[in-house]
């Protein structure tokens, strides 16, 4: 069973985290989840797809953890009105990872009945693409990877064996084997292809 | 390219711009911002209705219902995202005082959106964007901008940036001040039209 199959119906436990935590990581997870939706529908990516559902059911969690928090963080009724404006938000948020949920489910579509429409996700400015580290690279923080390449470059998630890693920090260690998905302006990720590929061996 | 492809991409964009610009409205706790995703929304709803018409027609003509329903399924879900947009900017447009986590928590985030506008003096006013090679000097990219009404989304390479201009772009939080110091002067939100 999916992973994500199994947590939807979880039951969702209080955890001592802030309002702003969670507010923070419900709006990060709303930009990398529609990212994410598309990169799974270029690659016709049943793998992205599946991080899509995991997401979305984070999602849900988070909004359960940000209303339990909001209800115990409102001590007067001015506080209320505020903290009102905080969980329309995060409804707004939880939305999008719907929404991004459904773009991926669009791959239960076959590709022969799909419009080529997909391939044009990638035209504009910022593209996505996803490259594989060759086994016999050395590893590297991505701190380095990013020193050497244009900036505007973003890896936005990292496929490791049959894991994946999101939104990794800039000490996140990239080794041999590891699929990078990337967004950035076409150059950019060309150039970091090459660095990726050519040199470093 | 088709017809229906480019008012997707088109619709696609829009929505990114929209919800980079609602959370915007939030950080800055700013009205006119808000109102901005609120036009664009409007912009969005049309153009959903529009696409969803362009797959049945074309359904009509090729038989290909499934390809017909993949794009009024996608048409969909860009529309939600539009409304979501939507819905966080109403936060902004409220008349009461916001909450300070909103500021507070988007700071944290791992990105920002900024906005300047191109002043004459701008050393990257009249250039082609690839040679004004932002990303490269401010870790921060475009995204869309606005030249008099109308919205520019994702320009590329060849784009040249006018003074007067407004652009906005996304990047790490620290660089916002060096790139609107680049770009010329804050964008008066006010003076906006």
């Amino acid at each position: 069973m999916k992973l994500w199959r199994k947590k939807e119906f979880e039951e969702v436990e209080y955890r001592p985290k802030t309002v702003r935590e969670i507010l923070t990581e419900m709006k990060d997870t709303s930009e990398l989840i529609v990212d994410l939706a598309y990169a799974a529908l270029l690659f016709n990516s049943h793998d992205i797809a599946d991080e899509v559902n995991l997401l979305e059911v984070q999602m849900d969690e988070l909004k359960y953890q940000l209303q339990m928090t909001a209800m115990l963080a409102a001590r007067d009724p001015e506080d209320a009105e505020k903290l009102a404006a905080v969980l329309q938000v995060a409804n707004a948020t939880e939305h999008i990872s719907n929404a991004a949920g459904d773009i991926v489910r669009l791959l239960n579509t076959p590709l022969e009945n799909r419009p080529v429409l997909f391939s044009i996700l990638k035209e504009g400015d910022e593209m996505i693409a996803f490259v594989w580290v060759p086994k016999d690279r050395s590893r590297e923080s991505l701190e380095s990877i990013y020193e050497k390449s244009s900036s505007g470059l973003n890896i936005i998630a990292v496929k490791r064996g049959k894991r994946w890693i999101y939104d990794p920090e800039d000490d996140f260690i990239v080794r041999p084997g590891d699929g990078l998905v990337i967004t950035g302006p076409e150059n950019a990720i060309e150039e970091l292809k090459e660095y990726i590929w050519g040199t470093n061996k | 390219m088709k017809d229906i492809d480019e008012k997707f991409l088109e619709l696609k964009e829009k929505t990114q711009l929209m919800l980079d610009l609602a959370y915007s409205s939030l950080l800055y706790d700013n009205k006119i911002i808000a109102r901005e995703v609120y036009h664009l929304e409007e912009d969005a709803d049309r153009e959903h209705d529009e696409l969803q018409r362009m797959a049945i027609e074309d359904a009509t003509e090729d038989k290909d219902i499934e390809k017909a329903l993949v794009y009024v399924k996608l048409a969909t879900a860009l529309e939600v995202i539009a409304d979501s947009a939507r819905e966080i900017s109403d936060i902004a447009l409220r008349d009461m005082d916001m909450h300070p986590i909103f500021q507070q928590s988007l700071r944290d985030s791992d990105s920002i959106i900024t906005s300047a506008v191109v002043s004459e003096k701008s050393p990257v006013a009249s250039k082609r964007l690839a040679d004004a090679e932002l990303p490269t000097e401010t870790g921060m990219w475009i995204v869309a901008v606005k030249r008099g009404k109308k919205w520019i989304y994702g320009p590329d390479g060849d784009f040249v940036l006018q003074k007067g201009d407004m652009v906005i772009a996304r990047g790490p939080t620290d660089s916002e001040d060096e790139f609107i110091s680049l770009i010329g002067r804050k964008v008066e939100w006010e003076s906006v039209e």
